[in-house]
């Protein structure tokens, strides 16, 4: 059974790889340049509302930006250039989500962090509190051994 | 006890403070942070071009502020209270300093009939209003809502951006630095 793990182990590992790099790899569905424009609009912070993004809200603002997206968009700028525009005279404030990833992978690595701490802390405390049994040394033993032989004598 | 144990407690206990300090600190931090301060990536450069109709019918073009300090004030006739608190700062402003300063106003998502009723009501004034019908201008200086106010150095660089009705002591802080005195 054990000898079995680390194969179906790295077959695990292989499989996953597998997929992820399926999905990677995948050619994307052909997005139309409304399709654009929405999720754009939705990754944006509408600037007179609370909690909405552009796409979402139906104040003048958010209704001027979502004009402003589809017109550079129609103007032949990528969704990089559309969202960096908005960046430039916002800030980093009118994004919804962080620009970096690395943001969504802190959670997890404070996870991992802490259970590795938590694992470490008991295995230590367990270490020092433990009963600590040592074997007798050896001029004992053989005291121990000439006494009983009194005894038996 | 093996040597290495006590040196092993004193790395322990002191991964605490290293841990916790600098997560305390950034927490504290946090806490005197104004929420309402939005640091405007506009500051230190160029000021974005304003031109368009104003609320008289003529036309105005940010090259006529080129030379001399100017702020740029956002506003509306449905900010209550906020622009009607800071227009009285405003017009006193533009009596104190206006042939020093700059001065442009650009509507925010207002009808005409409402901005000339506010004017009406609240004090006309010297300085021209844009009316920004598509809100071009709002997005190109990135307004959140009104009021605003961008305060621009006499190169037409933008200084700082105030967001919220203007009260003297903004005015003394920002004034002095475009250098004007307050």
């Amino acid at each position: 059974m054990r000898r079995l793990a680390l194969p179906v182990a790295v077959a695990a590992v292989l499989a996953l790889g597998g997929l992820v790099a399926l999905e990677l790899l995948r050619p994307a569905a052909p997005v139309t340049q409304a399709e654009e424009a929405r999720g754009i609009a939705g990754e944006l912070r509408c600037p007179d509302c609370q909690a909405l993004s552009v796409a979402e809200s139906q104040t003048a603002s958010a209704a001027a930006i979502r004009r402003e997206i589809v017109g550079q968009l129609a103007a032949g700028r990528t969704i990089d250039q559309v969202r960096a525009y908005f960046v430039a005279r916002y800030g980093d404030w009118i994004l919804l989500a962080p620009s970096t990833p690395l943001v969504w992978w802190l959670p997890a690595l404070a996870l991992v962090a802490g259970v590795g701490l938590l694992a470490w802390w008991l295995r230590r405390g367990r270490g020092e509190s433990g009963p600590s049994v040592q074997a007798p040394a050896r001029d004992i033993r053989a005291q121990i051994g000439e006494e009983v032989e009194q005894l038996d004598a | 006890m093996a040597p290495g144990v006590p040196r092993m407690r004193l790395l322990r206990w002191l991964a605490l403070p290293v841990v916790l300090v600098p997560l305390a600190w950034l927490l504290f931090t946090g806490l005197g942070t104004d929420p309402r301060v939005l640091p405007s990536p506009l500051v230190g450069k160029p000021m974005p071009a304003i031109a368009g109709m104003t609320l008289d019918g003529g036309t105005f073009s940010s090259a006529a502020l080129l030379g001399k300090p100017a702020i740029v004030n956002f506003w509306a006739s449905y900010c209550i209270p906020s622009c009607v608190d800071e227009h009285p700062f405003l017009l006193d402003l533009a009596a104190r300093h206006g042939s020093e300063l700059g001065m442009v106003g650009v509507l925010v998502n207002d009808t005409l009939d409402g901005a000339r009723g506010f004017l009406d009501r609240y004090g006309q004034v010297s300085w021209p209003t844009v009316l920004n019908a598509d809100s071009g201008i709002s997005i190109d200086y990135g307004v959140t809502g009104p009021p605003e106010t961008f305060f621009v150095d006499a190169r037409g660089f933008v200084v700082a951006r105030h967001v919220g009705p203007l009260t003297q002591a903004v005015l003394d802080d920002e004034l002095a630095a475009i250098g004007i005195a307050p």
